[in-house]
């Protein structure tokens, strides 16, 4: 009986152990084999050459995301200055295209599903951004209204991630994604 | 003699091996249950299902894009190969089939289609024929999705789009 119970303690130990580890290991997004600045992507997301680690990581947190030749997926979950993005927060994202055929910025809770609020607007595309003057593009993302090209965070006090897909990449941006001009991410101001 | 410097070795031993067990296995546990949702509400397997456009309330995949207009069939090859036919609409378009272990081992998009119009053989190999000539894609699961993204180009296109998605398909042959 005794024996049993040690075995039984053992085998819970290593299943919370085991299980949890590699859970924690999962929660850190696509994984992220390039960086520019926030932006974080892996070269292999999609692809049969997928380390485990990388395939579990997109099962979590990008099911069905297309190899890199067809689209490049890269995700912040901090701005350029290294804070995470927080929902009671107002961010600028201010860049110009990206190299590649389409491509859109979009607003994700920390679940991964799309941030519920009443305009139900999640995301803006090279196709529906309004633009400066100059080609240029200013989204604000964050609880209160902000400009023409607004994202909003909802009401909720938790984090967020955004992602830029690039859909039809550049062929320059296929071969090195971490010489891409990619768009800064500038907090301006936390309700709380 | 002391048992328990055996007893956390072994423990430790156990838990790298439920560790290793569970970053191999997650990628099927979610692909199943992604599959068994998609199947439920398009009637089965080799069926298309027209969700509509990603909203907060979607819970089925993760990171939805909410500017595509998703069109997904959860095939079975194991007893017959499948032929998958779509339209080719004039804005960016894909059709990507995606293996058991979640792998992307196929993806054509419009500009590599270069035609109105798309049919593809998916079968378990080569030797498959859909009887004009269709190309044979062979897929390295007997099971998987497939799935085709529209980009919503504008809100005007939008009815056109979404009609034209809808007669993308998934049938045995």
């Amino acid at each position: 009986m005794k024996l049993f119970l040690k075995l039984l303690a053992s085998f819970v130990v290593a299943l919370v152990l085991g299980v949890g580890s590699a859970l924690l290991l999962l929660r850190g997004g696509l994984g992220s084999t390039t960086a520019v600045g926030p932006w974080m992507t892996s070269d292999v997301i999609g692809s049969a050459d997928a380390d485990p680690y990388t395939r579990a990581r997109v099962a979590v947190g990008g099911l069905l995301a297309l190899n890199r030749s067809e689209t490049i997926y890269f995700t912040a979950a901090t701005d350029s200055n290294g804070e995470t993005l927080r929902m009671q927060c107002s961010y600028k994202i201010v860049g110009s295209d990206p190299p590649a055929r389409w491509w859109s910025i979009t607003a994700y809770a920390a679940d991964h599903y799309l941030i519920p609020n009443p305009q139900d607007r999640y995301s803006f595309g090279g196709n529906t951004v309004a633009r400066e003057d100059d080609g240029s593009f200013v989204i604000s993302a964050g609880p209160s209204e902000s400009g023409v090209n607004w994202i909003p965070t909802g009401e909720g006090d938790g984090t967020f991630t955004l992602t830029l897909r690039l859909y039809n990449p550049a062929e320059e941006a296929v071969r090195d994604p971490s010489r891409i001009a990619l768009p800064r991410i500038a907090r301006e101001a936390c309700s709380r | 003699m002391k048992t328990w410097p055996m007893w956390i070795a072994g423990t430790i031993v156990l838990a790298a091996v439920f560790h290793i067990l569970t970053i191999f296995a997650l990628p099927y546990g979610i692909m199943d249950r992604a599959m068994a949702g998609i199947a439920a509400q398009a009637g089965g397997v080799n069926k298309p299902l027209y969700p509509e456009p990603a909203t907060a309330a979607a819970r089925g995949i993760v990171r939805p894009s909410p500017d595509l207009l998703y069109t997904a069939c959860v095939y079975d090859v194991g007893a017959r190969p499948l032929r998958i036919t779509s339209p080719v609409p004039d804005t960016y378009w894909s059709l990507s089939m995606f293996a058991a272990n979640t792998d992307n081992f196929f993806v054509v998009n419009d500009r590599q289609a270069n035609a109105g119009s798309i049919e593809i053989i998916l079968a378990t190999d080569d030797t498959a024929n859909g009887g004009n000539g269709a190309p044979v894609v062979v897929a390295p699961s007997s099971r998987g999705i497939i799935l085709f993204r529209s980009l919503i180009a504008s809100d005007e296109e939008r009815a056109s789009i979404d009609a034209m998605r809808r007669q993308s398909g998934c049938e045995p042959l």
